[in-house]
């Protein structure tokens, strides 16, 4: 079972990078359901694991949970607002996709350094599934950076909440129930506000390209 | 004035011979300075023999030599100055790898020279190129460090005049200056090294220990040694000598730069730094690796945007060097670690690439000299369809192409498999920064590699095939023959090299027993048929020989099979296709511009090319004329010694008035201070 | 004596079977966009055909046109030898490890590239250097991706990384091979010419990279070229099949039976991966040549992700 874990912790960082990879947005709100999708299905596992052995299925609601909001409804929502917004595609970038890419890479290799020494996570298999996570929550903010576009903040958000959910899990096999679940609620009210600001904010100013905020200093 | 030889043998008196040989070659092209012809054959005939000497010296010297040889020639009054010669394993190899590269470039001047008759001072040049391989030889075979130094100065000195050969055109005395300036930088360096080392040992002998040195002080000497040697490899970022230096001078000269000057330097690095100062930190070793990456794949990256054939050798040559500092760096590594096993295959490695980088470099640049001899331009961009024209140039110059791309039957792939192989062998759970940077360096090596290939391709494709872009290539002919011989037969031990590895590899192998102690090839006996065995290191095997009879056998059969199939092999000639226009001309095919314009692109970060476009004639869709120009960036002169360069004139600029006032009371004054300081210097210590 | 069996096998499966894999592909692309398409054996019609033709050469090339066919054909067979397509039988004096195969294939490469650049033609000049970019780029994560799989297998040579994979069970369910998987399917299509990289039926110079080095060839000449492109195809796939998916532990028999079932159980594999390859041509666009770098940075990154969790597993 550590073996499937390890490698969904793997293939979820991977999604990550293609994430960063793709300049359109429905393939950012198309890789962002496969994460989810594979975070729930480490989370089902985990749950099934734990119903086995100790007779809980807090994880295996979780899962459900997952499945329902960040697989079905949010990528839903993502999608509304996206077929209101007259651009597809992120045509200018401060930086190129390569070297994106490659920052995403140190942004791996730099938690690996900073993380491995601490104590309690030199446990052999669970380091690796640490790393990969954190540095989700990572190249997540990173994503966020990088995009110039409302739609692209919004998916880079979320990212960084999988990141956190995903290190929670993994860290600690679940956190208390009652804290995933304001998490979840949480996460959804967020996204439904930003869904409706980036419509509104389309509506006023025919544009969501955030570096024209710039324009309202002074 | 006394002569003492201890241990000399067979290879000492053939050592001594060749040294007589070349001081003979220049003495007689003094002397027959008038008469250029005889003048040329005679002088390098007389290199050749000198040649020949070296090679069968080192080779005693390698296969069947214990200790060193050791010839004391003069012992003058003036004390630790004195030409004290000492050859073992390490210096023998490099001598061998001089002496190949001269007897070959001996035989193509006696053909290149000849287009000097008449037109130059012949019996100069001919005693420069004397003078040059004898300092050379003495670098590497100088028993102590003053002889070293003095060695090292007179090949600088004498490369530079060779550089500056045809010195009306004013490139080259540019390229001349600044490769004086560079290579005396390098040098002040060397000679703080020195000066640090005399300091704590009080001696000049780099055979002794080196045990009085406090770790400290061999750290100072580390970097200075690094950066003086590295300034002769030409690593980057002291590299911006050798684009230019390389190309200004006359061809043979090239070849022997690019072969073995640069040689000098690793031989230098291994000599002093591995040898007597011993590694004693991991830091060292990560350092050279570093450097090797950068100059690796900057230098490969500079090459395939040149439209120069001799600069393309040139930065090609500084990716060579820098795949050659890979290897140190990793040996220097992994000696620090302990691990002396991979610690002697990286070493084999890297002294298997000088050896395969003489041969083909050489036989590239003397195949660049046969394409200037024949068409007296270097710009690839006027060149092409020379394949039709001078066929055996173009064969050879394709089997120097091949092996510089490291591709299978070749010599320049071996080394690059041992490459490979020492940077598999370092990575091993556990370091986690030497692991990172290992596997950063397999990557590098396989994008310069690629990117060498590339260059080649386009040097190879856009001068030699195709059709003619001026006039100069339409009308070129074949070069004498014994220019080709000379290229022949590096290109034939390329080929040799790489088909039966196992033999070089026997004698790299006694070399690196003597530095290391370890023989990669300690348990495999069976005398000379070791040389057909397949390359075994710790299991992995590759046999060229083999895979070479294999695609023999497969062309074999194919065309068999082929026979049966289709019948008698029908041919019929036609124009290339031109979508319909019968028109194609030499202006339709790719150009060395276009060729590299994609990747120009890519790493546009690197070259940040500009662009202009002149266009003439009044009509807009008509135009008479059309000038595009697209140039690179030379990123290190403008950001890094450009500013050096701004600093030192104003620094300058300010002190000149204060210090030169050109009052005759200032500067007897100075002179006043400057004995009562000396008397009271002598009166403290 | 076994050496002699091994060498029969290797080129007669791997000659034989690489233009099948072409037919595969060309038939489930035609099946999807609810064409028949040719025939499954077309190939070996069109390579026969092409056989017998007249071949025009062009006046301004010269006899490097005519070497490389055989220097394309001969490297993908040599190459080919070196990559077993089943472990049941060692290869005895065909020892080679996964750098050579790579150098091998460079060979074959360096004289397509060259010989594109023989006639003088513009589409040739241009085939050679968008090759160069593309290759130069990929090549990192080909070694890194290599390096790392050879790393967990203590050994470069490839039969001993086959037979260490048979041991570790399913490779697949480790996070290094996974990875070094996916970066393995994104080199195969970039080496082999697949969309999204290059497109092999195309005829317009835009989007040609692989076929514009072809363009000149004709007669024989050109069904070797043909047939050296799908064996270097069908190696690759060995290389991934047999390395990221071993069966040959899990057949009870011994003998010849073993070696027969072996040799079907390789050709069921490298059918399916024939049509994942099919699925993904006609599930994507082909990229535009700038994008290419963004493709071969990200598989670079991978192969060094992967390489990343292996040092840290150690396995």
């Amino acid at each position: 079972m550590s073996d499937y874990l390890d490698v969904l912790s793997v293939l979820i960082l991977l999604s990550s990078f293609i994430l960063m990879a793709n300049k359109r947005t429905k393939s950012h709100i198309r890789t962002f359901r496969i994460q989810a999708a594979m975070i729930a299905l480490a989370a089902g596992i985990m749950g099934i694991d734990s119903l086995y052995k100790e007779g809980q299925f807090d994880l295996l609601v979780v899962c459900a949970v997952i499945i329902a909001i960040k697989v079905i409804y949010i990528p839903h929502l993502l999608k509304k607002v996206d077929a209101n917004v007259e651009y597809k595609v992120e045509k200018d970038f401060f930086l190129n996709i390569p070297i994106l890419i490659i920052g995403c890479c140190f942004i791996v290799v730099f938690t690996y350094f900073s993380i491995s020494t601490s104590e309690g996570i030199n446990a052999g298999t669970l380091n690796m599934r640490v790393v990969n996570s954190v540095s989700l929550i990572l190249i997540g903010l990173f994503f966020m950076i990088s995009r110039k576009k409302a739609i692209g903040q919004i998916v880079g958000f979320l990212v960084i909440e999988n990141g956190i959910f995903v290190t929670a899990m993994f860290a600690t096999q679940g956190m208390p129930f009652i804290v995933d679940m304001g998490m979840f609620i949480d996460l959804l009210s967020a996204v439904m506000i930003l869904g409706i600001m980036v419509f509104k904010i389309n509506e006023k100013f025919k544009s969501v390209d955030i570096n024209k905020l710039k324009n309202l200093r002074g | 004035m006394l002569l003492t030889i201890r241990n000399m043998g067979g290879q000492g008196t053939l050592l001594f011979v060749s040294i007589l040989l070349y001081i003979f070659a220049a003495a007689a092209s003094l002397v027959l300075m008038k008469r250029h012809k005889i003048c040329n054959i005679v002088s390098n005939t007389l290199c050749i023999l000198a040649a020949t000497a070296g090679i069968a010296a080192s080779i005693i010297e390698i296969f069947f030599n214990q200790a060193l040889t050791d010839i004391h020639i003069f012992q003058s009054t003036i004390p630790l100055l004195s030409i004290d010669i000492k050859m073992d394993k390490l210096s023998a190899f490099f001598v061998l790898c001089l002496s190949v590269l001269v007897v070959c470039v001996s035989l193509y001047s006696i053909g290149y020279i000849s287009h000097y008759y008449g037109k130059r001072n012949v019996g100069l040049f001919n005693f420069m190129y004397a003078t040059f391989i004898l300092s050379m030889l003495f670098v590497m075979i100088s028993g102590n460090a003053v002889f070293f130094f003095i060695a090292w100065e007179v090949m600088a000195m004498i490369s530079y005049f060779l550089v500056v050969f045809e010195s009306e055109q004013e490139e080259n005395q540019r390229a001349g200056k600044l490769y004086v300036i560079m290579t005396h930088i390098g040098t002040a360096f060397l000679l703080i090294g020195f000066m640090i080392m005399y300091s704590y040992t009080k001696s000049f002998d780099m055979f002794a220990s080196s045990a009085a040195i406090p770790p400290f002080a061999k750290n100072i000497i580390f970097i200075m040694f690094l950066i003086g040697f590295g300034t002769k490899a030409g690593v980057i970022p002291v590299h911006i000598w050798l684009p230019h230096a390389h190309p200004a001078a006359p061809s043979n000269v090239s070849a022997l730069m690019s072969g073995i000057m640069i040689k000098t330097a690793i031989y230098g690095i291994l000599r002093f730094v591995f040898s007597y100062l011993g590694i004693q930190n991991t830091w060292w070793g990560v350092t050279i690796l570093v450097i090797g990456i950068v100059s690796a794949v900057l230098g490969v990256a500079y090459a395939f945007v040149e439209k120069n054939i001799k600069r393309l050798l040139a930065y090609s040559s500084i990716e060579n060097i820098g795949i050659i500092f890979i290897g140190l760096g990793v040996a220097f590594i992994a000696q620090a670690q302990g691990n002396s096993t991979v610690c002697a295959l990286a070493i084999t490695a890297a002294l298997f690439h000088s050896f395969n980088h003489t041969l083909f470099k050489g036989s590239l640049f003397l195949g660049a000299g046969s394409v200037h001899y024949a068409t007296h331009t270097k710009n690839m961009e006027e060149l092409g369809g020379l394949i039709k024209k001078m066929p055996v140039t173009a064969l050879f110059f394709l089997g120097g192409a091949l092996s510089i791309a490291a591709v299978v039957p070749f010599n320049g792939f071996i080394s690059e498999w041992l490459t490979y192989q020492s940077l598999f062998a370092t990575i091993t759970p556990g370091q986690s920064v030497i692991n990172i940077l290992s596997i950063l360096t397999v990557a590098v090596l396989a994008m310069a590699g690629a990117l060498a290939a590339a260059s080649i391709i386009k040097l190879y494709g856009i001068s030699f095939l195709g059709l003619p872009r001026s006039d100069h290539a339409a009308k070129a002919t074949e070069v004498p023959g014994i220019m080709n011989i000379g290229m022949g037969i590096l290109v034939s031990l390329c080929l040799l090299a790489g088909l039966f590895p196992m033999a070089v590899l026997q004698g790299i192998d006694k070399v690196t027993l003597g530095l290391t102690g370890l023989s990669i090839l300690g348990r495999l006996k069976g005398g000379f048929l070791l040389a057909f065995y397949p390359m075994n290191i710790s299991g992995n095997a590759i046999s060229p020989a083999v895979i070479v009879g294999v695609l023999a056998g497969v062309i074999l059969t194919v065309l068999i099979v082929i026979r049966m199939i289709g019948g008698k092999y029908i041919e019929r000639k036609y124009g290339t296709w031109d979508c319909g226009f019968e028109a194609l001309s030499e202006r339709m095919q790719y150009s060395a511009t276009g060729f590299s314009k994609p990747i120009k692109i890519v790493f546009k970060a690197l070259f940040r090319p500009t662009r202009s476009i002149k266009i003439e004639g009044d009509l807009t869709y008509h135009p008479e004329s059309i000038e595009y120009t697209v140039s690179a960036e030379p990123i290190f002169e403008k950001y890094l010694y450009g500013p050096l360069v701004r600093a030192v004139k104003n620094f300058s600029k300010k002190i000149k008035f204060r210090i030169q006032t050109g009052s005759i009371h200032t500067y007897l004054i100075y002179i006043f201070l400057a004995v009562l300081a000396l008397m009271l210097y002598n009166r403290l210590s | 004596m076994i050496n002699v069996v091994y060498a029969v096998i290797q080129i007669v499966v791997l000659v034989l079977a690489a233009p099948l894999v072409n037919g595969i592909i060309k038939k489930v692309k035609a099946l999807t966009q609810k064409r028949k398409g040719a025939p499954l054996f077309q190939m070996y019609y069109d390579l026969f055909k092409m056989c017998k033709k007249t071949v025009v050469v062009s006046d301004v090339s010269s006899w490097i046109l005519k070497v490389t066919p055989y220097i394309v054909f001969s490297t993908a067979v040599a190459a080919g030898l070196l990559v077993p397509v089943t472990t049941l039988i060692q290869p005895g004096w065909f020892t080679g490890d996964i750098i050579i195969v790579v150098a091998i294939f460079a060979l074959g490469r360096f004289f397509m590239m060259l010989a594109a650049l023989d006639t003088a033609s513009t589409f040739g000049g241009m085939g050679s250097s968008r090759e160069a970019m593309i290759s130069s780029l990929i090549e990192p994560s080909i070694l890194v991706t290599l390096f790392t799989i050879g790393l967990t297998a203590k050994s470069t040579a490839l039969f001993p990384i086959m037979n260490f994979m048979k041991s570790t069970g399913t490779p697949l369910i480790h996070p290094v091979y996974i990875i070094a998987f996916i970066t393995f399917f994104i080199i195969i299509i970039t080496e082999t010419s697949r969309i999204p990289v290059d497109d092999p039926s195309t005829h317009l110079e835009l989007t040609m990279v692989h076929e514009a080095m072809l363009l000149e060839y004709s007669g024989r000449n050109l069904a070797l070229m043909e047939l050296g492109a799908a064996i270097k195809q069908l190696v690759f796939i060995t290389l991934l099949v047999n390395i990221f998916i071993p069966l040959d532990q899990l057949i009870g028999v011994a003998g010849i039976a073993a070696v027969a079932i072996s040799l079907g159980i390789y050709l069921i594999k490298v059918v399916c991966v024939s049509i994942i390859i099919a699925v993904i041509e006609v599930s994507t666009v082909k990229l535009r040549l700038f994008s290419i770098p963004n493709l071969a940075a990200l598989s670079f990154i991978l192969s060094f992700l992967g390489f990343l969790q292996y040092f840290v597993f150690g396995r």
